[in-house]
């Protein structure tokens, strides 16, 4: 028999393992392949106007993929071969040489390797036109999608994974030389002893989640440095890292050993039969459930926030660019220029043109605020009702006398308490000027441009203070449909740069928000469904190995006279415990990083938090809740013929 | 006396059309209460495919097997089990222990699976663990015992719930002969002080020697039956020894 029927041989004998091992080699590439090709893809680049951050984005995820996806293969290798050590052994036992055994992992290895690599990048170029469908969908661009191939792709793609089954396959040499005969053959019957329950790792466990949690949740410091960042969040990282880990290993442990005192519960049914062979498995699983509950909080947090961002674009954007069209009136020619252009339009007309005029002073709170005053923005109170009327919101001001409101600050969280009651002092060139709060208003109706402090005092007063201080007029058109004003935009773009820190067009601010928004959205949409199927592939293949060591308890079971249907119930009790522990695990950190997140960008989100969260969790959850029913299906059918 | 178990012509063929092996051919057997019965016979007679089918993991081909007045042979899969679960204890060679539960949670299993309340549990848990000895194992896993606890584990596990029958297969395969006694020991001291019904399979002639009535079968077929009566073990076994001679003897007979 020559070395490569007997490589044949074994194929056809073991397939369903191959099958297995090729299937998750292939899957990884075809993810690969797809994320790299639309990194590439002119098409998408095209259609952006964003490219350089898009393209920075897509390089550090695809880096990510890239050491998730080995490390995916990697494990799908050991398993495999660890499945395969005693045939191993026998070869060897009969008088095989090492080398002829190593040659034949070599080449099995490489071939398989090679032929995955194929049908990967033949399956990727398919689902890439997909996903680029959907990428470009989700952007709200109309470009093209045609079936061109990216040869850029394909050679990153191969040159990737080449190096990887190299790596795999020189492993699979060097195994025969790595272990005695004897442990080869006694790799799948490891005696487990029951482990022992330590109070003081479980305490540590609980200790350090609930330290990294509140690291993570609590506000900012006064001075926000990087300095902080980076020991706040870095030692919180480690700590729930680790901590995560103890709570699979120990605290979980111990929680059933507890359940195992209650002798009540413990010796009801076939729950004596569970809960002995969870404490059992716990152990060998708490690495995976650790990488598991990582993952999905990492997946779900993120995707949450992404999706929120998406979501609440259009808030967001109507709030930093209030009207459609705005600019500072610096000249009439200029001002005739713009409304020319604006009203040449015609599929957009405008609704509403305003001047807002706008008084810049120095000013001085009677209390203490966080936030940069001057210059403050006073407008007059006709004019801000006129504005808050065109913009369809309900705030009208009726002021009197030394009477002011305040716009909230956007970015900011104040409430109106902060300010009713309060004075501020302006310093007007003749003399001092003091304003009395009495309400704080939510809605800006010019562009963001810092510091974001406008005050609204009545028409006599604004008057009164205009007859020696000079007013900035602003001019603002609200049209039509103005989500969709790309052409007039970008002529106006180009004509009022630089009248405020974000863009002069609503249209510009609200696309700009969305393309980066959809990206964001769909890379975490993407690397959450890579890592849900890998990480939902590694407890199915985890759980099918358990069934097959633990068969012969179950053929005593039944020996003794439990049920089939018995039988089943108690499996799907235990794998259900298996896969929702990792799960919850993972919502109630990704819950935990949410609220680091609203945190950190806190109003720039803006919308209902609420709906996307659900959306995330239930995805996670259907997806999850498929690979249970498929596992707990097939552990009973290994276990329960 | 009450008759536990009854078989009527039970016949075990395995196989397809062309190439059939009859294991067991029209066997007839009846059992009374209290009674510690043998079933010898050389390797390959159909000892386990019988006492397999009488514990109704197997299905016999044709025949009635009727147990604590029950018919088993016409009963689903889930009756099966509860009915396995209720009336049957089993002890087999290999024991049959499940590596994740203690030695005491070995044995009150059936009683766990049966809901039985907690007191009554810890009851019958002290009185079988008193009477095999095995008090100071109780926590011990069972990699962490000797053979012969692990049998007397497996043995309370069978006794625990009261069974109407016993069944036994080669209880003392792996045994050494101190422990094999010990479980011999008790078993008779069962059968006899609290009446329970036995049946034991086995190859091993001392062992067999402990009961009061042997069945010895050959090629499927019943061979002969030994009766204890009052002659001593030391004569029992040697009697028991004379019929496996005359069992195994063919190839002598023929030279």
């Amino acid at each position: 028999m020559t070395l490569f029927s007997l490589a044949k041989k074994n194929i056809q004998g073991n397939f369903r393992h191959y099958f297995v091992y090729f299937i998750s080699m292939v899957f990884s590439m075809v993810i690969y392949f797809t994320f790299v090709s639309l990194q590439y893809s002119e098409e998408i680049q095209d259609s952006i106007e964003l490219s350089d951050t898009m393209s920075f984005m897509f390089m550090i995820s695809s880096f990510m993929l890239l050491i998730f996806v080995s490390t995916f293969i990697f494990y799908s290798n050991s398993f495999f071969t660890r499945r395969r050590k005693k045939e191993l052994g026998l070869y060897s036992l009969l008088g095989l040489k090492k080398k002829t055994i190593g040659k034949l992992l070599f080449y099995e290895n490489l071939v398989m390797g090679l032929i995955a690599l194929v049908v990967g990048i033949i399956v990727g170029s398919l689902l890439s036109k997909l996903f680029s469908l959907i990428l470009i969908r989700l952007m709200g661009s109309a470009a093209e999608v045609d079936f061109g191939i990216s040869f850029l792709a394909i050679a990153q793609t191969s040159a990737v994974f080449i190096v990887i089954i190299m790596i795999t396959s020189i492993q699979g040499y060097r195994l025969i030389y790595r272990f005695k005969l004897i442990e080869l053959f006694q790799a799948e019957k490891q005696e487990e002893q029951m482990p022992k329950a330590s109070f003081l790792s479980s305490l540590a466990g609980v200790v350090l989640l609930v330290i990294s949690y509140w690291l993570i949740v609590r506000p900012f410091p006064d001075v926000l440095d990087l300095e902080y960042l980076l020991k706040n969040y870095g030692v919180s990282l480690l700590l729930l890292v680790t901590g995560t880990h103890l709570f699979f290993r120990s605290v979980t442990f111990y929680l059933l050993k507890l359940l195992q005192t209650n002798k009540r519960l413990f010796y009801k049914g076939t729950n004596l039969i569970n809960i002995s062979q969870l404490i059992y498995r716990i152990r060998g699983n708490a690495r995976t459930f650790t990488v598991i509950a990582l993952l999905s909080a990492a997946t779900i947090g993120f995707f949450t926030a992404t999706y929120t961002g998406y979501y609440g674009n259009k808030e967001s954007a109507r709030g930093l660019v209030p009207f459609s069209y705005n600019h500072l009136s610096k000249n009439e020619q200029q001002d005739e220029k713009v409304r020319n252009i604006i009203q040449k339009d015609k599929v957009h007309a405008i609704e509403s043109a305003l001047d807002i005029p706008v008084v810049p002073v120095k000013g001085e709170l009677s209390f203490d605020l966080d936030y940069e005053l001057n210059p403050v923005k006073l407008i007059p109170e006709s004019t801000y009702n006129q504005a808050a009327k065109a913009l369809d919101r309900e705030f009208n001001a009726t002021l009197s006398g030394n009477e002011a409101v305040v716009i909230q600050p956007r970015l900011t969280e104040y409430a109106p308490s902060d300010f009713i009651g309060e004075n501020i002092k302006l310093n007007l060139p003749q003399d001092t000027m003091r304003l009395k709060f009495v309400d704080m208003f939510k809605g800006s109706v010019l562009p963001f441009d810092y510091p974001d402090f406008y005050i609204v005092i009545s028409d006599q007063l604004f008057a009164e203070i205009t007859e020696y201080m000079p007013a900035k007029t602003y001019k603002v058109y609200e049209v039509e449909n103005e989500t969709a004003t790309k052409e007039t935009a970008k002529t106006l773009n180009k004509l009022l740069s630089e009248d405020f820190q974000v863009s002069s067009t609503f249209y510009t601010q609200y696309k700009q928000g969305k393309e980066g928004n959809a990206l964001n959205l769909f890379i975490f949409g993407f690397l959450g469904l890579v890592f849900l199927a890998a990480t939902g592939s590694i407890l199915y293949f985890k759980q099918l190995t358990e069934a097959n060591e633990v068969r012969y308890n179950y053929e005593i079971l039944r020996n003794i006279g439990v049920s089939k249907s018995k039988i089943r119930n108690s499996i799907k009790k235990q794998i259900l415990f298996v896969f929702s522990l990792p799960l919850v695990i993972g919502i109630v950190h990704s819950i935990v990083i949410l609220i680091f997140i609203t945190n950190f960008i806190s109003n720039l989100i803006g919308s209902s938090i609420l709906i996307p969260i659900i959306t995330a969790i239930t995805a996670f959850i259907l997806i999850y809740a498929i690979y249970y029913l498929m596992t707990a299906h097939t552990y009973n059918k290994i276990v329960n013929r | 006396m009450k008759t536990i178990l009854e078989a009527k012509r039970v016949k075990k063929i395995y196989g397809t059309r062309g190439n059939v092996f009859t294991a067991l051919e029209d066997i007839d057997l009846s059992v009374q209460e209290g009674e510690f019965v043998g079933i010898m016979g050389p390797s390959g007679a159909g000892k386990s495919t019988l006492l397999n089918i009488l514990a109704t993991i197997d299905e016999p081909t044709s025949g009635d097997i009727t147990i604590d007045s029950s018919n088993i042979t016409d009963m689903s899969e889930d009756t099966l089990a509860a009915f396995r679960h209720d009336k049957l204890g089993f002890i087999f060679q290999d024991y049959n222990l499940l590596d994740t539960l203690t030695v005491k949670e070995n044995i009150i299993l059936p009683l766990a699976l049966a809901k039985t309340s907690v007191t009554d549990i810890a009851q019958r848990l002290n009185a079988v663990a008193r009477r095999f000895g095995i008090e100071p194992i109780l926590d011990k896993y069972p990699y962490q015992i000797s053979g012969g606890q692990k049998q007397r584990t497996a043995a309370s596990r069978a006794i625990i719930t009261n069974p109407t029958l016993v069944l036994a297969d080669e209880p003392t395969g792996a045994l050494d002969s101190k422990s094999a006694t010990d479980l011999l020991e008790t078993l008779k001291d069962l059968s006899s002080n609290d009446n329970a019904t036995i049946l034991m399979v086995t190859h091993d002639a001392y062992a067999a020697s402990y009961s009061q009535r042997i069945l010895f079968i050959k090629d499927g077929k019943l061979f002969t039956e030994l009766i204890k009566g009052n002659k001593s073990r030391k004569k029992f076994f040697n009697k028991i020894l004379d019929i496996l001679a005359a069992l195994g003897g063919e190839a002598n007979d023929i030279i």
